[in-house]
């Protein structure tokens, strides 16, 4: 995946989350969380679709990586460079 | 067979960790041992027409937009659409302590706030700090319990107020006498006064066989009437159940919400601990009445808590039933709800199990005693809410025994044992505990109950 890709994979999840997310302010630097009202459920649930997804199984002590857009796309993308 | 995580119960919080797990794998089995689903909050049928049973008001009301309030953020855990559902509010309720003091309190907490600088002047400032305090708490720690009545009399230094703001939090989820631990308090304050009640659109059946339809589309699935005889494990390794008909099925995970002592008495080794301290048993009736007397009864009061003694005892009464203090619902007084030929009130009151079961063995004898109680029930509330007793066209009540035929809960004891195992580890590598002992309560508690333990401890492992 490219990171575009991946990048609109991590959006489609979270609209999936919640459907009444705005993404038209989103700043890929700045933490998912504050950002879009997540808390820690939800974000519980971007790391659950990347496995049903992608098989992807994402150890607890990385989930900080997850923290924006950008550090998404960044820790996603050796591990999707072969999808 | 085998199946990756099964479940015992198919209550809420059974039915809410079913579906958590299903979105990401289907590979779930729930065990229901009646032959429906709800535990609880369920519904029989009586004369052609449906009688929901547990359920008075579901608690932690929140509007959609309100993206971090406990029930919407269990419903996108469940994925579901808060917008597919319809739900009535509350119109107003009351704390109704005779010849005392009354506080009316609804959806809009300023109500509340109002009752209270009118009636507790001396405690208006105290009781704002409180809710402060309330609202900044963090109460999913696990701390050792800790008296919320002792905080609250030490904070609002006025033993009345004090009894009156405990006595809807303990009726809808204490497990405590006369008490309720500090943490479990403030979810309760949220869930009740801060948030507020509402029931849902058409009867509990529908709201359940909605969960239950979401579930199996998620490929879950469901036996009704399988009642485990044995949990089998070795050590600390659970590898399934034996069912009563001898049958087995294996899992790599299981999730008990059938209470801890339940849960202890399918397996082979004794108990680690022992749960301490009094169940608390409930006696409810259900009146039923036609339209046309609706109008001399009280049309703007959703739920009635009223207490006649002096003091508030929320405690295992000596007698079958103490009637001085209890809850009263009027189910037809929620929001925009379409007029019906029938409404109903129900009654709920603490109730002493062991009186109960010695009657058990004589059914005429308990026969009377229930009817008994139920007569006295009316003529207690009609002091509250006006005469109805003559207009009465079908009425029910549920003993402790009832309850505990019903739904299993030892000793009839709605909210379980008084002390909670709040992160769901009993001692087993791969069985944990959701639901009622787990110390979630209400509704939108256990469900999150069942959520949150499916999150810390299932998810991870599949």
């Amino acid at each position: 995946m490219t990171r575009d890709e991946i990048k609109d994979l991590i959006l489609e999840i979270i609209k999936d989350i919640d459907e009444d997310a705005d993404f038209n302010t989103l700043q890929s630097d700045l933490p998912l969380r504050d950002q879009l009202d997540l808390d820690s459920m939800d974000f519980l649930d971007i790391v659950m679709e990347l496995r049903k997804r992608h098989k992807l199984q994402i150890p607890e002590e990385d989930y900080p990586q997850l923290a924006s857009l950008s550090s998404c796309v960044n820790y996603l993308e050796p591990l999707l460079k072969n999808i | 067979m085998h199946t990756s995580l099964l479940i015992i119960g198919g209550g809420l919080s059974g039915l809410a960790a079913a579906i958590r797990l299903a979105r990401f794998n289907p590979d779930v089995l729930i065990l229901e041992k009646h032959s429906r689903v709800g535990g609880l909050n369920s519904w029989y049928y009586r004369h052609n027409s449906l009688f929901e049973t547990g359920l008075h008001a579901i608690t932690n009301f929140a509007p959609p937009e309100d993206k971090n309030a406990p029930l919407n953020r269990l419903f996108r855990q469940l994925k579901l659409r808060r917008k597919d559902f319809d739900f009535h509010e509350q119109l107003a309720s009351e704390i109704c302590f005779t010849n005392q003091e009354t506080l009316r309190f609804s959806n809009d907490f300023d109500l509340l706030l109002h009752e209270i600088s009118s009636k507790f002047p001396g405690c208006t400032s105290q009781f704002i700090r409180l809710v402060e305090t309330i609202k900044e708490h963090d109460p999913f720690q696990t701390t050792p319990f800790r008296s919320a009545r002792s905080y609250l009399t030490g904070t609002l230094n006025n033993p009345l107020l004090v009894d009156m703001l405990l006595c809807p939090l303990m009726y809808y989820g204490s497990s405590v006498e006369n008490d309720m631990d500090f943490n479990q308090f403030v979810i309760m304050f949220r869930a009740i006064f801060l948030e507020g009640m509402f029931r849902p659109h058409g009867s509990i059946k529908d709201f359940l066989d909605r969960l239950l339809n979401h579930y199996q589309n998620f490929g879950g699935k469901i036996r009704m009437q399988a009642q485990v005889a044995k949990i089998i494990h070795q050590g600390n390794k659970v590898q399934g159940v034996e069912l009563t008909d001898g049958e087995v099925i294996e899992c790599d995970a299981l999730l008990s919400t059938i209470g801890l002592e339940e849960t202890f008495a399918c397996l082979d080794t004794p108990p680690l601990r022992k749960t301490q301290g009094v169940r608390l048993g409930f006696v409810e009736s259900i009146f039923r009445l036609p339209a046309d007397c609706r109008e001399s009864l009280p049309t703007d009061k959703t739920i009635i808590f009223y207490n006649s003694r002096e003091q508030l005892l929320y405690q295992r009464p000596q007698s079958l039933v103490d009637l001085a203090s209890g809850v009263i619902c009027f189910p037809a007084n929620f929001q925009s709800l379409a007029p019906q030929p029938h409404f109903e009130i129900r009654t709920t009151h603490l109730a002493n199990y062991s009186s109960w079961k010695s009657l058990a063995g004589d059914k005429t004898a308990y026969n009377t005693a229930k009817s008994t109680i139920a007569r006295q029930s009316k003529t207690t509330v009609e002091k509250i809410i006006g005469n109805f007793t003559q207009h009465v066209v079908y009425e029910d009540t549920f003993t402790p025994l009832t309850i505990e035929r019903f739904t299993a809960k030892k000793e009839g004891a709605i909210y379980g044992c008084p002390d909670k195992i709040k992160d769901g580890i009993i001692g087993y590598d791969n069985l944990f505990l959701a639901g009622t002992d787990q110390g979630f309560l209400g509704i939108v508690g256990s469900m999150l109950s069942g959520v949150s333990i499916v999150n810390q401890h299932i998810l991870s492992r599949l």
